[in-house]
């Protein structure tokens, strides 16, 4: 594989950058450099007009009310681009906030109701106390099926999300979308929604490379990604697994 | 009557909740143990309004509040003020919430409930902040910085700021406030009784840094500001270009020269320099002179000379991880870090001793140091990294492994990073060496680090 180029969409990273997304693309920029292609990451700030058809992959990250309602209104002249480009198998990932602003809104305590992008038939309420700690989830597949892998990482939110979707994992321990239905995040198409962060992806390279995988399939390309030495990662993974005290078999090698 | 009645009991139970503490506190001491926070612990269980009596005999009281640097700008000005006749009261290891200041206070009280010493100087976390002048109007508050800082305890910035401007909400209470920092300076604009400090001239600007600036917004009209000039995180000069909000021209003004560790102070009066004098620096780091700018600032109100306030400063030893030394075989330099703008500031630092050097991490994940550790991803490693000069890394700590893995997608080799096993570790695998080694450590793991760094340089 040589000139492979994958353009990323960091979307509003001076106001959504809560939870450290920086070390998200910091993952898919080193993995993607060591299978030889070039990850060109451009930022899109307030006031620039977002063109979805320039990019590969976007990337939305966590911030505060007041900033989350400041991008829903931003975002909200792309909206049936960005529809299009999700049914189009374009790979989103969408964290905290971020992922919060995808549903159709988002209630704060005072009952305020924060509009969202409404891409998702999704919404999030207020709960009592913020759900803050380290989680594990088993990786379903789109048809619920186990994937027979964890997703690791850290949550701390207040608001209860809702939908009906395919969710990314059936939790193991922590609180995941709503502290309920023992379920965390969504999948749709390609796009992945997410109250993981710690960052999500340093801890999760399986999930940073199926991301990179499925910018590549949106790009036209169907190459495999070879391994790398990711050792480093799995026992910072499973370190959170042991500290939750989840014990699974391990089918990876 | 019945009134009089309650007030009775609240007394008695002030008192009673007195007794307590103190005696626990004299045992404690008996027995060798100090620095705790249990006498305070447990008079606050016992009487949760002793803490407001006691505050309420104070004559004079100085709270430094804000996200870093509160530790050391109260030692700073605990050392200054202490050398003047009348003693001072301070809570000088960064127990910083109300079972600490109760600690503070304890030890000088007699067994009628009064207090022997009507000066205080303390250091308030922003979240205890309210709770306090609520009930109590301290003489000055100051705020040194609002920064991003353990999130899963307060929520967010704007939290932060919210307990601030309430604490300082209260007329008649004087604000001696940072102006380089936007969201810190907006707490004081068009508010009475307030004096900025900031630095006009500093020798750095090197390049434009990845640092996350949490003050980026004006907080009048969510405009992005402006920065003609960038000292560190968000620190600098700014404007809003809608003109609505700008850096405002501090009356306490720092100037530093590259290489000098001295800081030049410009007092002004109606915008017009009025005083200049120097003072020699006792700290390291650039983020230090605004703790010296601060502690000046609030010694000069209080109409301290400059000529006492360099002969004060002579005496000053940092508190525990705040750069100090422990000079044996090898060198080491212990330093807190608990957010990114801090940790940056310290890298900044080291990065001016040219020395090949050695660079541990020391990263918990207590209720005190921040259960989330994304944080550590915002740490500006990789412009570090250029000028870095070090050959190897170490982590340790419950997140010894995030840290590790930080290293490596900023771009440290994997064999120069080494995991370890324990926090003692640290000290082991270092003792031989040439190497000055760094040691960056959060809030938990600082104390049992201080403890085996003082046994080794024994
Ligand atoms: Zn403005």
């Amino acid at each position: 594989m040589s000139d492979l180029v994958i353009r990323v969409g960091h979307l509003f990273p001076e106001l959504l950058n809560l939870y450290a997304d920086q070390g998200n693309i910091a993952v898919l920029r080193r993995r993607a450099e060591a299978r030889g292609i070039e990850l060109q990451v451009k930022s899109i700030k307030l006031g620039m007009e977002l063109k979805v058809e320039d990019y590969d992959f976007l990337l939305l990250g966590g911030g505060s009310d007041r900033e989350q309602g400041i991008v829903g209104r931003a975002l909200t002249p792309y909206r049936s681009d960005l529809q299009t480009a999700i049914e189009e198998n374009m790979p989103i990932l969408a964290v905290c906030g971020g992922y919060q602003l995808l549903g159709e809104y988002y209630e704060l305590v005072s009952g305020e109701r924060i509009p969202g992008l409404h891409l998702l038939e999704m919404v999030t309420k207020p709960g009592k106390g913020r759900l803050i700690g380290n989680i594990a989830v088993d990786w379903l597949e789109q048809n619920r099926e186990f994937r027979k892998e964890t997703i690791v990482g850290f949550e701390n939110h207040i608001g209860r999300t809702y939908h009906d979707y395919p969710p990314l994992g059936q939790i193991l321990e922590g609180y995941g979308n709503n502290g309920d239905d023992r379920y965390e995040g969504v999948q749709y198409k390609a796009l992945i929604g997410t109250y993981i962060h710690g960052p999500l992806l340093p801890k999760n390279p399986h999930v940073a490379d199926q991301l990179l995988r499925h910018a590549l399939s949106y790009r036209g390309h169907f190459d495999s990604l070879h391994a790398l030495n990711d050792s480093l990662e799995w026992q910072a993974h499973c370190a959170v697994l042991t500290q939750l005290g989840v014990k699974r078999e391990k089918e990876r090698s | 009557m019945g009134f009089e009645v309650t007030s009775v009991l609240k007394q008695w139970r002030s008192l009673f909740a007195l007794w307590v503490g103190r005696s626990v506190g004299r045992i404690l001491r008996l027995i060798g143990r100090r620095g705790t926070s249990l006498p305070g612990f447990l008079a606050t269980r016992l009487s949760p309004d002793l803490l407001f009596h006691l505050l309420s005999q104070l004559q004079t009281c100085i709270i430094v509040t804000g996200t870093n640097g509160k530790t050391t700008t109260n030692a700073l000005l605990y050392s200054i003020l202490s050398s003047s006749e009348s003693p001072w009261i301070t809570n000088k290891d960064g127990a910083n919430l109300v079972q600490g200041l109760l600690a503070a206070l304890l030890p000088h009280v007699t067994s009628g409930g009064k207090l022997q010493i009507q000066k205080a100087v303390l250091e308030v976390d922003e979240a205890t902040l309210p709770r306090i002048v609520d009930h109590f109007h301290p003489t000055m508050i100051i705020v040194t910085n609002v920064v991003r800082d353990q999130l899963d305890r307060y929520g967010e910035v704007d939290h932060a700021l919210a307990m601030l401007r309430r604490g300082i909400s209260y007329p008649g209470i004087q604000l001696i406030v940072n102006a380089d920092d936007p969201l810190a300076a907006s707490l004081g604009i068009g508010r009475e009784l307030t004096y900025f400090y900031g630095m006009d001239e500093c020798p750095i600007d090197r390049q434009e840094r990845n640092e996350v600036k949490d003050g980026a917004f004006c907080l009048l009209c969510g405009r992005e500001i402006e920065y003609t000039r960038t000292i560190y995180g968000q620190f600098g000069h700014y404007a809003c270009p809608s003109g609505d909000f700008i850096r405002p021209v501090p009356e306490y003004a720092g100037i530093l020269e590259k290489g000098i560790p001295e800081l030049t102070v410009v007092r002004r009066k109606s915008g017009v320099e009025a005083e200049r004098f120097r003072v020699k620096a006792p700290v390291l780091g650039l983020y230090n002179y605004y703790n010296l700018l601060a502690a000046v600032t609030v010694a000069q109100i209080l109409g301290v000379s400059p000529y006492k306030i360099e002969n004060a400063l002579t005496n000053y030893e940092a508190p525990l991880g705040r750069m100090q030394v422990y000079s044996g075989r090898t060198k080491r330099i212990l330093a807190l870090i608990k957010n990114p703008t801090g940790a940056n500031s310290i890298l900044r630092t080291i990065e001016t001793d040219e020395l090949v050097k050695i660079i541990c991490f020391a990263i918990n994940d207590g209720d005190a140091d921040g259960r989330d550790v994304s944080w550590l991803w915002d740490i500006d490693i990789e412009s570090f990294l250029d000028q870095a000069n070090c050959t190897q890394y170490y982590c340790a700590g419950h997140r010894a492994l995030d840290m590790a893995l930080r290293l490596a997608y900023a771009g440290v080799e994997r064999e120069r990073i080494v995991v370890l096993d324990t926090l003692s570790d640290i000290v082991t695998v270092t003792d031989e060496g040439q190497a000055p080694v760094y040691i960056l450590s959060t809030y938990t793991a600082l104390y049992p680090l201080g403890i085996h760094l003082r046994e080794a340089t024994q």
